[in-house]
């Protein structure tokens, strides 16, 4: 579904990141972890090329997508993502955030747009909320909202970035959960997230980076409890506590 | 919920405020129409006979001002929409292709050379529009407009001596007016996108919406919010700059108007008395308007805080 090969991406003087290669299959969620700075959230924007990068390709259902020859945003609209801050859309209300994108990219028709947008929001469980603004919901209710937002362009795969981080921790079960239901319901997911619990129960395989690279892949059990490398073993004991 | 007794207080006190207010307020009036008409002696007969004259002017200064104001909105959202964008010289955009090009493998030459002069382009011709978008607004901002009209109004009269001096006058009135607005919008409407958190934009790119999909349907209906008051402000003082144009003195606006019929009726009191007033008379409901109208496109957490309730 989603495969990145040798990418390279500078900053300026910084090289953020260094030949990073990663495959995704159809339904699989992968977590990302690592220390900040490590270039996680690089790496997301460069898979639906928020950020161009320097070097490497970006395939997208066997497609190269980084091709000067091709719009990002035609490779955005099929993958979608949900940001640290959620982003909501400040002037428009939930239900209004969640049909811009169906009725201004992909030109549906307001009506049929709303009946989804709706149906979008009752999965979320915000079915009530559809008339309010985000600055009157609180942190979770936002990101759900910013997730159904993401679902309405019927996307092939989901990237989530720090989804949970910016979130008091009362409301942070609700959003979980919603991402764990729509990786049961077969989502490609790749969720960058140091909510242990969600790596452990939902994600196949996790990813460990540090400093650019990528420096131990395996699964939710390789990676807590028997980490190969030193880095990784040092990161997760601190997550772990 | 207060307790009933508060409320009756509360709105007891209101009842006192009211009041209160419009005494001193016809108070003030009636001490200035004493001193006004009857210890200086104001002319009330020849206001009463010669308004419509200066209301007619009125409407010249207006014309010349809504003319000048709604061409300089353009010039002043694209000028501040360019400035609000990051824009790179030619000499970074060339190192940075370099090391680029560098570290590019031999699969990526499927990136041709032939869009690479088009890309240099593009970024040279943006820098330089960025460039010398920031040189208007230092140029416009820094001299005084007094002058700028002075000096439209020679180079209309130099360009085009034949014109009617009415004609010429009311050129160089809007042209000079217009060419101001539109660099003081330009750093209200920067402000404004500048405003709208980037975060919004990446969310809009993120989804799909193009560059301009995402000003059209994301940034600009905030910004607009944002910036509502200052653009208001800027049409009340392009209103009042618009006097200045006496030094054109082809043209019967207001204050001109009113310097031609102190000079010739010797009615000196009468004439700035009716000029500031239609003045006031068409700034203070401009605020008043648009105060209004920020409350009736107010968005819960946008621009000034609403009160948090739901509108559900």
């Amino acid at each position: 579904m989603i495969r990145v090969e040798d990418l390279e991406k500078h900053f300026g003087p910084l090289h953020v990141l260094r030949g990073i290669s990663l495959e995704v299959q159809k339904g699989e969620v992968l977590v990302i972890i690592g220390p900040s700075g490590s270039g996680k959230s690089t790496l997301l924007r460069c898979i639906n090329l928020l950020i161009e990068p320097d070097s490497g390709r970006v395939f997208l259902d066997g497609v190269q997508v980084n091709r000067r020859d091709i719009r990002p945003e035609w490779v955005r609209q099929q993958v979608g993502m949900v940001f640290q801050s959620f982003n909501l859309f400040a002037h428009l209300t939930a239900l209004e955030n969640v049909t811009l994108g169906p009725i201004r990219v992909l030109g549906n028709d307001p009506k049929v747009a709303e009946a989804e947008g709706r149906k979008l929001l009752a999965r979320v469980g915000l079915a009530d909320k559809w008339n309010v603004y985000p600055a009157q919901l609180s942190g979770g209710q936002q990101q759900r909202v910013a997730i159904a937002r993401a679902l309405a362009m019927n996307p092939k795969a989901m990237l989530f970035d720090e989804p949970t981080s910016a979130l008091d921790p009362e409301y942070i079960r609700e959003v979980l959960d919603v991402m764990a239901a729509l990786a049961r319901d077969g989502m490609t997911m790749i969720v960058v997230t140091h909510e242990m619990g969600f790596a452990g129960t939902v994600a196949k395989r996790i990813l460990f980076m540090d400093a650019g690279r990528i420096i131990e892949e395996g699964s939710p059990e390789e990676i807590f409890q028997h980490p190969q490398q030193e880095r990784t073993r040092t990161f997760v004991g601190k997550i772990l506590r | 919920m207060a307790p009933i007794s508060q409320e009756r207080s509360r709105s007891r006190w209101r009842i006192l405020d009211v009041v209160a207010a419009a005494v001193v307020t016809i108070g003030a009036i009636a001490y200035l129409a004493d001193v006004l008409a009857l210890r200086w002696g104001l002319n009330v007969a020849y206001i009463s006979a010669s308004y419509p004259g200066y209301l007619k002017a009125a409407w010249i200064s207006v014309y010349v001002t809504t003319i000048s104001y709604v061409l300089g909105m353009g010039i002043g959202f694209a000028l501040g929409w360019v400035r609000s964008t990051q824009a790179r010289p030619l000499v970074k955009v060339l190192a940075a292709r370099r090391s680029e090009a560098a570290s590019a493998t031999a699969a990526d030459g499927g990136r041709s050379d032939r869009l690479f002069l088009g890309t240099l382009m593009l970024y040279g011709f943006k820098y330089y529009v960025h460039r010398a978008a920031d040189a208007y607004v230092a140029i416009i901002r820094g001299t005084p407009l007094l002058v700028q009209i002075v000096f439209v109004w020679s180079a209309v009269i130099v360009y085009f001596p034949r014109l009617d001096p009415l004609l010429q006058g009311l050129l160089s009135g809007i042209i000079a007016l217009t060419a101001n607005t539109g660099g003081y919008q330009s750093e209200i409407f920067r402000a404004g996108i500048h405003t709208v958190h980037s975060g919004q934009v990446e969310a809009a790119r993120a989804m799909g919406l193009s560059r301009w999909g995402a000003m059209r349907y994301v940034v600009l209906p905030q910004a607009i919010r944002l910036v509502i008051p200052p653009l208001t402000n800027e049409y009340i003082g392009l209103l009042k700059a618009s006097s200045l144009l006496i030094a054109v003195g082809s043209i019967a606006e207001l204050t001109t108007y009113g310097r031609f019929e102190a000079f010739h009726t010797a009615h000196v009191f009468e004439a700035f008395a009716l000029v500031s007033g239609i003045y006031l008379l068409i700034t203070v409901p401009a605020s008043k308007l648009i105060e209004w109208v920020e409350r009736r496109f107010r968005v819960p957490g946008l621009g000034i805080q609403a009160p948090r309730t739901a509108r559900v």
